[in-house]
């Protein structure tokens, strides 16, 4: 009993600093988020007087930087939930083909899968801008949403092949004996019973790409193309930075992630690690 | 309805060959059980019969027409499978009626078909239900139904009663021998367990190592085994076997001699081979035996004894006195006896 009393004050112990550690800057953020520009910068814990009129600056769009907030929000919506959903295409797809269908070759997709971790995505950034720019699909949406793909699908299917893999092999044979055709068990079976790691990586492919910089600074360079991540670095452009301002707008940035991961938590643990152990 | 026929049938993984030329002939409307140990090919020759294996020579035919290079879904059977494959995401109702789905029938067909079904097999109360909430025995049947609403030509079942527990194995085993004197569809069951092979065959194939041993009904097998491994498979518990040396009309085996109807060249080696129930125990019997182990079952009792050193099992009917170290007398039915050549393993 003793023990158990100890064990969870270690616990303890480390947890308060952990938990410090991580939700300092975010109080950091939110403190700024709420002190007029005079006192930004005054250290104290809590503003003299609390303000929300950073977010009603950033509501109508009524600071140069923020001209064309809504724009921006909206391109990275629209390219967040286009890489998700085209990445859920190309993986799932993948999965089932290399893990249900055993098609020829599936073994070196994996591999050539795997071994695109080895390459840094920032060190792929140039030549991607190149072939971007022969497609000229420069400064276009779709520009992002296919560099996205590209370095979000590797790792989508690896996950999605072994939980295909962990399927019963019995249930495709059933149905193909009840008839189903490849595309019928594609869609009727395979895609319902991988509801829970589909949401995950369509979750983790959305989120890489809501928070996606390098690229986007790269291939989105107009204002009313770029994303808010780009935009937000606009704001340190200048001498005299709004930095209560660029916090404000940064946790609006941020509450949508964070909405999503509520949303799925339940599948992100059990998705992402499903495969990973054979059980 | 239909009859099925495999033709010298071989199948190898890689160079490892699993069947040695399977040749069989499965009536119309028969209950064909394939029986043998795990690793005999059984399982492997349904799967070829159901187009999920490929048939490396020899040839598979339903009704006639050879299905070798037929598609799964256009070969007109269904499977019940040992882990029931259910679909997960489906209501039973779903699941029964998915095939029908498939094949682009009207609902109001699907639905009488699958509500049909249900009330055959009793699931009308569980049709909006999910597989994960039903018991075991719920699961089977749904499997089952699974395969009776398309009313296919043959009926395969693959160890369908390996989950289920002993009670429900007995029930269940019951309900499916009903069932296809109620369907009459042409079925073929595997299973590694002889018991269910017995008691719902027309006929068995018992298969050992990629080959069929012997062919028959359930009784003929019992009572004329072709050969030692059919005599040992066949038989709960198992044969009695021993080595022994014809001699004058008897087998001279364990420092005595043991009477057998079955005759064999003079001084020829073979294995005497008695069931459990024929090793009389009798006042008058001529063989002394001690009584190692008394196991008593209710309406019989089976005692393990020694004679010389070999351990045999006797099924006596009814109660027994009998208790470990008392000294008993057999009198074998000599014309139950079981006489297999030595060398070869061959019935006499």
């Amino acid at each position: 009993m003793k023990k158990k009393y100890l064990n969870e004050a270690f616990l303890l112990l480390m947890a308060v600093p952990i938990l410090l550690w991580s939700l300092l800057p975010i109080y950091h953020i939110f403190l700024f988020s709420i002190s007029s520009k005079d006192s930004a910068f005054s250290g104290a814990l809590w503003p003299d007087l609390p303000t929300l009129r950073n977010f009603s600056y950033i509501w109508k769009q009524q600071h140069f930087y923020l001209y064309h907030f809504w724009v921006q929000i909206w391109n990275s919506l629209w390219i967040a939930v286009a890489v998700g959903a085209l990445t859920l295409a190309v993986a799932s797809c993948a999965a089932f083909a290399i893990s249900r269908l055993k098609v020829r070759g599936g073994r070196t997709v994996m591999n050539l899968a795997l071994f695109t971790y080895f390459i840094p995505a920032a060190f792929l950034a140039i030549p991607m801008y190149k072939a971007m720019g022969n497609y000229g699909l420069l400064n276009n949406r779709w520009s992002l949403v296919l560099a996205m793909v590209t370095l979000a699908s590797p790792y989508a299917i690896w996950v999605l092949k072994q939980a295909s893999d962990k399927l019963p092999w019995e249930l495709d044979e059933a149905a193909r004996i009840d008839g189903a055709t490849p595309l019928q068990l594609f869609r009727l079976v395979y895609l319902p019973l991988m509801t829970p790691s589909m949401v995950a990586i369509g979750t983790y492919a959305l989120l890489l790409a809501w928070n996606e910089y390098l690229y986007g600074y790269l291939l989105l360079s107009h204002e009313r193309t770029i994303t808010l991540a780009v935009a937000l670095g606009h704001f340190t452009a200048a001498d005299d930075s709004p930095w209560e301002l660029l916090m404000a707008t940064g946790l609006v940035y941020a509450l949508p992630p964070a909405a999503i991961y509520y949303a799925f938590r339940r599948y992100m643990v059990s998705g992402l690690t499903s495969g990973a152990v054979k059980s | 309805m239909a009859s099925v026929s495999f033709s010298d049938v071989k199948k190898s993984f890689g160079a490892t060959p699993v069947l040695h030329g399977i040749s069989l002939d499965i009536l119309d409307g028969e209950f064909m059980v394939l029986v043998g140990p795990s690793g005999c090919g059984k399982s492997t020759l349904l799967r070829m019969l159901a187009g999920l294996e490929e048939i490396s020579a020899g040839n598979i035919a339903i009704d006639t027409r050879v299905v070798n290079d037929v598609e799964s879904k256009d070969r007109d059977i269904a499977m019940v499978f040992q882990s029931y494959a259910l679909y997960p995401h489906m209501t039973v109702g779903e699941n029964m009626g998915f095939s029908l789905r498939l094949r682009n029938d009207a609902k109001d067909l699907i639905a009488q078909r699958v509500a049909q079904t249900a009330k055959i097999l009793n699931l009308g109360p569980y049709l909006e239900r999910y597989p994960r909430e039903l018991s075991g025995g719920q699961r089977q049947r749904v499997a089952m139904g699974r395969a009776i609403v398309r009313d296919p030509k043959v009926f395969l079942f693959d160890e369908p009663l390996s989950n289920l527990d002993a009670k429900l194995r007995v029930a269940m085993r019951a309900e499916i021998k009903a069932l296809h004197q109620r369907l009459k569809t042409t079925t073929v069951y595997v299973t590694h367990d002889q018991v269910e092979a017995m008691t719902m065959a027309d006929r068995i194939a018992v298969m050992n190592e990629g080959r069929i041993e012997q062919l028959g009904e359930p009784l003929e097998l019992y009572d004329r085994p072709a050969n030692l491994f059919v005599a040992q498979f066949i038989g709960s518990p198992a044969m009695n076997v021993f080595d022994g040396i014809f001699r004058g009309g008897a087998v001279e085996a364990l420092g005595t001699r043991w009477p057998s109807n079955a005759k064999a060249a003079e001084g020829q080696k073979v294995k005497y081979g008695v069931r459990p129930e024929h090793l009389g125990i009798s006042a008058q019997g001529a063989i002394t035996a001690e009584v190692v182990v008394v196991e008593p079952m209710g309406a019989e009792t089976e005692l393990v004894v020694k004679v010389a050193d070999a351990s045999l099992v006797v099924t006596a009917h009814g109660r027994s006195n009998a208790k470990p170290g008392d000294a008993i007398k057999l009198a074998p039915d000599a014309a139950s006896v079981h006489l297999f050549d030595a060398a070869s393993g061959l019935r006499l």
